[in-house]
């Protein structure tokens, strides 16, 4: 009998830390999980769930309707929005890559010493210093009808008539966008061509390849990720936009994220929560889509 | 076919490379030797276009190529961290130069893939040309990083320390691998390396190299025999070096004077190479012709078919023996008992005061 009792309080001891060991990680997991079931995974349910209520002029009620989705998918307005918000999306998008590729291709290819490397990518981020709405407001006296641009364009003679399309147009709120979000383009691109070796591109120079060709076949490929990771950043951001479009378009142009303030000012629950389901299916197509190019798992 | 005439490059002001002048054959095998530092990277990058001269100039088969860039050259530079294209698999990473290179491209991806696999089968890593770089052990990265290197068919292929980060084993497995692959394609290797055993065992032709300037060029049995300088001796690390100077017609020193064979107006340095030493049993004399010094026994290392014995000198520096032990059997001392250690007059090499060899006694054999 005493023989046997050291060896079954062994096998408990042994049972317990089995357990921990077992089970131990969704510990450590569970806070995060917890976090973002409350905070992610319910409010989208919701949202889900509240886009099919019954909207009144100045009340909503939980019986459920496709009245809201009919009026969205066949309103020319808020279709239209749709279009617009993905039409300025891609316009960005594009634009940012154009102007942030060559950007960070300076900062990380062709300056080699990494503090003035971390001094331009700080540099980048300098305009963040001031807020948000006054670095959008500060493109209205430089491209209104009396702005800067103006001015300068008719001292030099190149004009004669003021540029109008310059502000409160798409334009505008394409030039202000770009402005804002290239930094989140220019960053991770800049990140993975600072990484690239050195030996990598003195090798495929030594195997014969033009300069062309080594940004092609060697330099472009392994910045890939950033420009995936970046395209992301805007593309989140861009699409959820409001501020850009109706600070610089003098409310003319109306993307998603415009209609869901004005509807949440309106009290329009119902309507706003299925340009809310839209808007995020939209983003979870695109980064998906990105997402599809690279195998960031594999090459981060 | 490859010859280099007076390249020199300076570093802020540091002299990298200084008048360095080689003739280098086709199809052979030569090694750079030199110590860390002593400008043997520099040189590979000055000949693969990756850095520029200061002055001198570069000739391949009688045209001037000292501007012309990287691409243009048909120099294979193969990089001691071997410099694989992660985003691509071997068979990829291989066809790069063929695919890719400016001068005369192999558009047909047939006639590629032929000559992946060709050289693929030379370097034995025919089953593994779909893996991804990362998926590879260090030799086999050495092996693909050779084979990119020789599918573009150099006219010289440079390998920057190629068996540096492989372990003893495999490196030993490469050195007779790197030689066949050689001597298959025809190709005139130029290896750089530190390590003076891989320098002198595979080279045709042997350089040694000290602070950007060349000692000496010569097969390896001659460098290993007849050290053109002390620095060269130096580096080969089989000789022991004493200082001293010529007085009587001996070659004194704190260790005690030695009787110099020959007829030499002066001597800076005395150079016994370890396998020409022998420790005197107790009793034994010291023959005729013999050169002799007393020495403190510090430890002994046995090496399998030899052993090191290493003695402390009377200023202070080490003294190596190495005994074959297929002619003696090891013998044992005391750790600080003061041993007799002799050895041939004859054998001895000596060197002036600037460090360059006097006499060439190497013919009289030194085991």
């Amino acid at each position: 009998m005493s023989a046997v009792e050291p060896a079954d309080s062994a096998g408990h001891a042994a049972d317990r830390s089995g357990f921990m060991q077992k089970y131990g990680h969704f510990l450590l997991l569970a806070p995060g999980v917890i976090w973002m079931i409350l905070f992610l995974v319910v409010p989208l349910l919701m949202m889900l769930y509240v886009s099919f209520w019954t909207q009144s002029t100045f009340s909503i009620s939980p019986d459920l309707t496709v009245k809201s989705w009919v009026t969205f998918f066949s309103s020319e307005t808020y279709f239209g929005a749709l279009l617009r918000t993905l039409r300025i999306w891609l316009t960005v998008l594009v634009l940012t890559f154009v102007i942030g590729y060559p950007a960070a291709l300076f900062i990380g290819q062709h300056v080699r010493n990494k503090t003035v490397q971390t001094i331009l990518l700080v540099a980048c981020v300098i305009p963040f210093w001031t807020s948000f709405l006054i670095r959008v407001l500060a493109w209205r006296p430089m491209l209104g009808k009396e702005g800067a641009i103006n001015i300068v364009l008719q001292k030099f003679g190149l004009i004669s008539q003021p540029i109008e399309v310059l502000l409160f147009t798409e334009l505008s709120v394409i030039i202000g966008m770009v402005q804002i979000y290239v930094v989140f383009m220019v960053g991770p691109i800049a990140f993975m061509l600072a990484r690239i070796d050195d030996s990598l591109i003195e090798a495929a120079r030594d195997l014969g390849a033009s300069s062309w060709r080594i940004f092609r076949k060697v330099i472009f490929p392994l910045s890939l990720p950033g420009v995936v990771v970046g395209a992301i950043f805007v593309s989140v951001m861009v699409l959820g936009e409001f501020a850009t479009a109706s600070a610089l378009s003098g409310r003319k142009v109306n993307l998603l994220g415009n209609i869901i303030v004005t509807q949440v000012g309106s009290l329009k629950w119902a309507f706003a929560a299925v340009i809310g389901v839209v808007l995020t299916f939209v983003m979870a197509v695109v980064i998906i889509g990105l997402l599809r190019v690279v195998n960031l798992r594999r090459e981060l | 076919m490859m010859e280099v005439r007076a390249l020199a490059k300076a570093f802020s002001g540091v002299k990298a490379i200084d008048e360095f002048s080689l003739q280098v054959h086709a199809d052979e095998y030569l090694t750079l030797l030199g110590p860390s530092g002593s400008g043997k990277s520099t040189l590979l990058r000055l000949l693969a276009g990756l850095e520029k001269p200061d002055s001198g100039s570069i000739w391949l088969n009688g045209v001037d190529i000292t501007t012309q860039p990287t691409h243009m050259r048909n120099l294979g530079f193969v990089q001691q961290k071997y410099a694989l294209f992660p985003h691509l698999n071997v068979i990829d990473n291989v066809a790069f130069g063929l695919r890719h290179r400016e001068l005369d491209p192999v558009t047909d991806p047939a006639r590629v893939e032929k000559r992946v696999a060709d050289i693929l089968e030379l370097v034995g890593l025919t089953d593994l040309g779909g893996r991804m770089v990362g998926q590879l052990s260090g030799g086999q990265k050495q092996r693909v990083s050779l084979a990119r290197t020789l599918v573009t068919e150099p006219k010289v292929c440079l390998l920057d320390e190629p068996l540096g980060a492989l372990d003893a084993n495999l490196r030993e497995r490469m050195t007779v691998e790197l030689q066949k692959i050689r001597r298959a394609l025809g190709v005139t290797f130029m290896h750089v390396t530190g390590n003076e055993a891989e320098a002198i065992a595979m080279g045709d032709r042997m350089i040694v190299l000290d602070r950007g300037r060349l000692l000496q060029v010569d097969p390896p049995d001659t460098i290993f025999t007849v050290p053109a300088t002390i620095d060269v001796a130096r580096y080969i690390n089989a000789y022991n070096i004493l200082s001293g100077t010529l007085s009587d017609g001996r070659f004194t020193s704190s260790n005690g004077a030695f009787p110099v064979v020959g007829d030499v107006p002066e001597l800076g340095y005395y150079a016994v190479r370890y396998d020409a030493a022998h420790v005197l049993a107790p009793g034994e004399m010291v023959p005729d012709g013999s050169a002799s010094m007393s020495a403190r026994f510090i430890a002994s290392e046995f090496m399998g078919s030899q052993i090191i014995y290493i003695f402390r000198r009377i200023d202070g520096g080490t003294f190596e023996v190495v005994r074959h032990l297929s002619r003696e059997d090891p013998a044992s001392y005391e750790r600080d008992q003061q041993c007799t250690i002799c050895w041939h007059a004859a054998d001895a090499l000596l060197f002036d005061v600037k460090g360059r060899l006097v006499m060439d006694n190497s013919m009289r054999g030194a085991a």
